[in-house]
């Protein structure tokens, strides 16, 4: 396939697991649990041309649209992160303001699931926040190890038609059951849950309270947690210029950072940390219900793993339950 | 379908410096390919993005009137590296605006209405679009009374001076502008813009309120109205916030659920409630 199309797939760099496009002859790393970033940068990637622009005696002029999005193909990509795909298409792929940019990367790419048999780690918690750890929801394959085979399931049209890459043979009644027992296995294996469908209400009417002063005090301002979510899409938008051509470009931008909302006059709505993280929590339980109905979690645990001060998701949300 | 993200080539037609300071400048925009006018057709109150190549964008409101054909205009005071590189650029230089952004002043709901227009300093660019749409001959008698209420420190930092004269030659707006200290010439009105509110003291009947300006002539003009007897509903403000995209999906001006740069930047009071007070 690899030799066909171009395939992202979890790949070995160094001490981590990263989605890479594979070369041909290339294989991928497939003893992983989860990879250390996110898939998000297959269509949303951290910097990215929006279009270039040129030098005339008349000034700076716009010169060409960007927007190249080649067939292709990302595999292994785990249950909780294919759902962050259902997520940012509510974003990106709104009614009225079309991201074109993502979209055709969306559309061009046909998402092979790997479903979780076995949840990798103790802060998994996919199934609090509408997740399976057996599931093709987000993705147009979803493969399932049923103990020495992998049942192949085509979710969309857009992945029968790589149906011709995964050989004949049919799958029978048995391998459906076995199936459904690793799905059940797998939920119950699931390690962590959290209260997130109960915050909501909460959350409405909690703007002002002291708990937002609890979270926040070792925050580093590092914004780790940002970079690995596969739901978070925030994004700055800036120029570069060399010689007589230039470039805009987007790049992931994130809550945590002092200077994501300060304003020309020094006026800064979200003034310190506190506000970040009521932001960062909020958006992910209040705000995108509001907007999307739906929650911008999927349970990969990633921040909880990744915050270099131990500030974790499943606490806050479990403390804001008790509000 | 129209890239939000690429905007529109506009030649810079004219410069006009409107105040003694010379930091704030209105830029007259023409679009280089004549159809992408159409395609910019907006409302008063809505807003645009002026985009520099090399330097950047910045959301900015649209100061003409869509009844002013041929052209749109933006008031831009120098503050920043795009508006800094703005108030360099010379008649005739290609840049580019993308938009229009935003929703608009509601004019629906103010169709006929009295309409109480309150501006302060250099926050007047959207309502002075609003002055002229609502006293265009094909609009004016969609709204009742036009009262306008506008201040600046100083009469050299009023805005739109040859507009103002021509408004307070017309019978069909009552117009009031002050400024907080006159000089030797100024013949006009003095005093703080709360104060002249409470003084001009307009109906609450059948009336909609728009102010904009500093917080601090938000703070003390909103209690004004309030004991005139506007309710929320009938009081309407524009918020301001860092923006990069200005299409809901860069994530930063959010107040609550809602991006300003989509679902506002006009809102109510009555909307502002049901928000977070964070902006």
């Amino acid at each position: 396939m690899a030799g066909d199309l171009l395939v992202w797939a979890p790949v070995k760099k160094e001490d981590n697991v990263l989605f890479a496009p594979l070369g041909a002859g290339d294989e991928p790393f497939l003893a992983y649990l989860n990879t250390k970033n996110a898939p998000k940068n297959v269509f949303f990637p951290h910097t990215e041309t929006l279009m270039k622009f040129t030098r005339t005696p008349k000034g700076m002029e716009f010169s060409s649209e960007v927007n190249k999005a080649d067939q292709s193909v990302l595999f292994g990509v785990r249950p909780c992160d294919a759902h962050s795909f259902v997520l940012l298409d509510k974003l990106f792929d709104q009614e009225k303001y079309k991201d074109g940019y993502y979209i055709d990367k969306r559309k061009n790419t046909t998402v092979i699931s790997l479903a979780c048999v076995k949840p990798p780690y103790a802060s998994c918690f996919c199934t609090s926040v509408d997740g399976e750890p057996v599931s093709a929801d987000g993705a147009d394959i979803l493969l399932t190890d049923i103990g020495g085979d992998y049942l192949v399931e085509f979710a969309t049209e857009k992945g029968e038609k790589l149906a011709p890459y995964f050989g004949e043979t049919k799958a029978d009644a048995a391998a459906d059951a076995k199936k459904a027992e690793a799905a059940a296995r797998a939920r119950e294996a699931v390690a962590s849950t959290i209260p997130a469908h109960e915050i909501k209400p909460i959350l409405d009417v909690n703007f002002d309270n002291p708990f937002w002063n609890t979270i926040h005090g070792k925050c580093l301002a590092c914004g780790t947690c940002t970079y690995v979510c596969p739901t978070c899409h925030c994004f700055d938008i800036s120029d570069e210029v060399k010689g007589s051509d230039g470039i805009r470009i987007r790049s992931w931008d994130s809550c945590m950072f002092p200077l994501f909302t300060k304003e020309t006059s020094g006026h800064n709505p979200r003034s310190s940390q506190k506000e970040r993280w009521r932001q960062r929590t909020m958006h992910k339980f209040k705000y995108y219900v509001d907007m999307f109905n739906a929650i911008a979690c999927v349970g990969c645990g990633r921040c909880v793993m990744s915050c270099p001060v131990n500030i974790d998701i499943r606490k806050i949300v479990a403390d804001i339950s008790k509000l | 379908m129209q890239n939000p993200y690429i905007p529109y080539p506009v030649v810079v037609d004219k410069i006009i410096t409107e105040v003694d300071t010379k930091d704030i400048k209105t830029f007259r925009f023409k679009f280089v390919n004549p159809e992408d006018e159409q395609k910019y057709a907006y409302m008063p109150g809505q807003f645009g993005e002026l985009s520099i190549f090399g330097k950047g964008e910045s959301p900015i409101g649209i100061a003409s009137s869509p009844t002013q054909k041929g052209y749109v205009e933006f008031t831009v005071q120098k503050a920043g590296v795009v508006t800094s590189a703005l108030h360099e650029m010379e008649e005739g230089t290609v840049m580019g605006i993308r938009g229009p952004l935003g929703n608009s002043w509601p004019l629906q709901f103010l169709e006929g209405k009295n309409i109480v227009i309150v501006g302060g300093g250099f926050a007047f660019t959207t309502l002075r679009s609003m002055i002229n749409y609502a006293l265009h001959e094909d609009n004016r008698k969609r709204f009742g009374n036009i009262t306008v209420i506008y201040g600046a420190r100083n009469p050299g930092l009023l805005l739109y001076k040859d507009e103002l004269e021509a408004w307070a030659k017309r019978s069909d707006i009552n117009l009031n502008v002050t400024v907080d200290k006159g000089d030797a010439t100024w013949k006009g009105r003095e005093g703080f813009v709360p104060a002249v509110c409470k003084d001009v003291a307009p109906s609450k009947e059948n009336a909609v309120a728009l102010i904009c300006g500093p917080p601090v002539m938000i703070r003390f003009t909103l209690p004004v109205f309030f004991e005139i007897g506007f309710s929320k509903e009938n009081i309407i403000t524009s918020l301001e916030m860092r923006m990069k995209c200005g299409i809901g999906k860069c994530g930063r001006c959010n107040v609550g659920s809602k991006y300003v740069c989509k679902d506002g930047p006009v809102f109510s009071l009555a909307e502002l409630d049901k928000l977070t007070p964070e902006y």
